[in-house]
């Protein structure tokens, strides 16, 4: 395992990782077709958004995804997520301020292994909630 | 819905209930090793700045073998590339898409049956090992299930889960991820005089307001999420009882369990619901009473019927209509062979007692 930024012992329930925050811009939409290989023109191309009745083009699900998953792995360490689950809840909008909320909802022990459990969501300046799920990871120990 | 429509609709349930269980067989190889390039397009889009996925040292300090890719970009390099997608993309609308795998089939089905628009509503993924500069990562999907035709906030669909399982050059596991989407036909009915477009217009549809859970009616909307309407029963008397409360108005017993109604019943007294319009609602709203024929009244919407067509005593069946993935509620239909045609048509309500 790779050394965690975060051990066990300094863990509690409720505590809170840092927020990443993010203002979603069209560019962002681009580039991330580009690196993800999701060609998707609604998510990009805002005359074929517009003519299916969307407002303009929307996120991608997995930017979203992304944008908790980087959250995630500030706190707890990269290499350390074993499992990462989320439920995408509304679309996601050029110029909305994309905020994470990452709160420990537990610890455990299993195989020998230390094991935290964490809610993770990506909401907008309304506090709309955009993504909502569950990750699990693993952390070190100090003893 | 005629016979006919029935038959056809059932036919196709039939036949996407077939995929289930399907494999894309052989598994795919990703086109290009995990590489520097890509990893450092992807943190560059998603502004990740973690030097472990650029920095050679600072992968080596961090107790890597080296720069690692990032866990959420996982698909990416098993994506078959602009081009390959626009060609799949064209063969389905051409409808010549049937040699490909049992994905590309399916959703060519559920475009043709007019389930045309898609969205993703749940990602799930597990990571075994980060993965590292010159891996190869290959992979092979399954789909999990297909749903039943769901009424959903988008506009009825289909769920369908798939499961894609992520192997290295040595063959090993490297990650798995389940992805469920909805494929659905777009809403054409757009709320409040808007102009229809045939577009999920409904994505920025508001909620429905939640209930409020509590130990003595939480059985009742899990019920409901399973397909079940529960009516709690007194464990003492075997009094039925709605709406759920905690003690048994007949012997005051505190001990109680459910029975599974049959969904069958008849409107006992209803309203037509006009003003004000709440977002979350399609108006008119048939807010009704029904019977059940267990005994006991419930508060639930009709549907299948038009409202200045409702007539108390039609008999209704409940079907479950799921609103989002919190709430799924019962909501009742006249039961084939009913007069809903009737042309009494009453205009005022019953106050409910």
């Amino acid at each position: 395992m790779a050394p965690g930024t975060l051990y066990v012992e300094d863990v509690a329930e409720g505590d809170e990782a840092p927020v990443r925050s993010h203002v979603l811009t069209r560019t962002d939409l681009v580039a991330y077709a580009g690196a993800s290989g999701d060609y998707n023109p609604m998510h990009h191309d805002e005359v074929i958004a517009t003519a299916s009745g969307q407002p303009s083009v929307f996120g991608h699900g997995m930017f979203s995804m992304g944008l908790l998953g980087s959250a995630l792995t500030d706190y707890v360490g990269v290499g350390n997520v074993r499992r990462f689950q989320v439920r995408f809840a509304k679309q996601t909008w050029p110029s909305e301020k994309l905020e994470t909320k990452i709160v420990v909802t537990g610890t455990r022990n299993e195989a020998g292994e230390h094991l935290v459990d964490l809610d993770v969501r990506l909401h907008n300046a309304d506090g709309e909630e955009k993504v909502v799920g569950q990750a699990t990871a693993v952390l070190a120990s100090r003893s | 819905m005629s016979d006919q429509a029935q038959a056809q609709s059932g036919d196709l349930e039939q036949r996407l209930s077939g995929f289930a269980g399907q494999s894309s067989g052989e598994s795919s190889e990703g086109p290009d090793e995990v590489n520097q390039a890509m990893i450092r397009h992807w943190v560059e889009a998603m502004g990740d700045t973690n030097p472990v996925y650029v920095d050679d040292a600072a992968a080596k300090d961090a107790g890597f073998p080296g720069v690692i890719a990032p866990p959420t970009m996982l698909q990416a390099w098993i994506m078959r590339g602009l081009r390959a997608s626009q060609d799949v993309e064209a063969a389905r609308a051409a409808g010549t898409a049937q040699g490909d795998g049992p994905t590309d089939r399916l959703m060519s089905m559920l475009d043709e049956a007019g389930f045309t628009s898609v969205v993703a509503t749940n990602c799930d993924q597990h990571y075994v090992r980060p993965l590292v500069l010159g891996d190869r990562v290959s992979m092979t999907s399954v789909i999990e299930s297909v749903s039943a035709e769901k009424s959903t906030g988008l506009g009825v669909g289909h769920f369908i889960s798939n499961r894609l399982d992520f192997t290295d050059q040595h063959g090993e596991s490297v990650a798995t991820m389940r992805f469920r989407i909805l494929k659905f036909r777009p809403r054409t009915e757009a709320a409040s005089g808007a102009e229809s477009t045939g577009a999920p217009e409904a994505t920025a549809r508001p909620k429905r307001p939640r209930p409020s859970l509590t130990q003595d009616n939480r059985f009742f909307f899990e019920g409901t999420k399973e397909g079940n309407l529960l009516i709690q029963r007194c464990s003492g008397c075997s009094t039925l009882r709605h709406p759920p409360r905690p003690a048994c108005p007949t012997c005051r017993s505190f001990e109680w369990d459910t029975v599974k109604s049959s969904g069958r019943g008849t409107i006992y007294s209803y309203v037509v619901n006009h003003h004000p319009k709440v977002p979350a609602f399609d108006y008119p709203l048939v807010v009704a009473l029904i019977e059940l024929e267990e005994g006991t009244r419930l508060v639930a919407n009709v549907s299948g019927i038009a409202s200045d067509a409702v007539v108390i005593g039609t008999p209704v069946q409940a079907r479950f209509e799921t609103f989002d993935d919190e709430l799924t509620l019962p909501v009742f239909h006249p039961v084939d062979g009913s007069d809903i045609g009737d042309t009494r048509t009453v205009t005022e309500s019953k106050g409910a007692h």
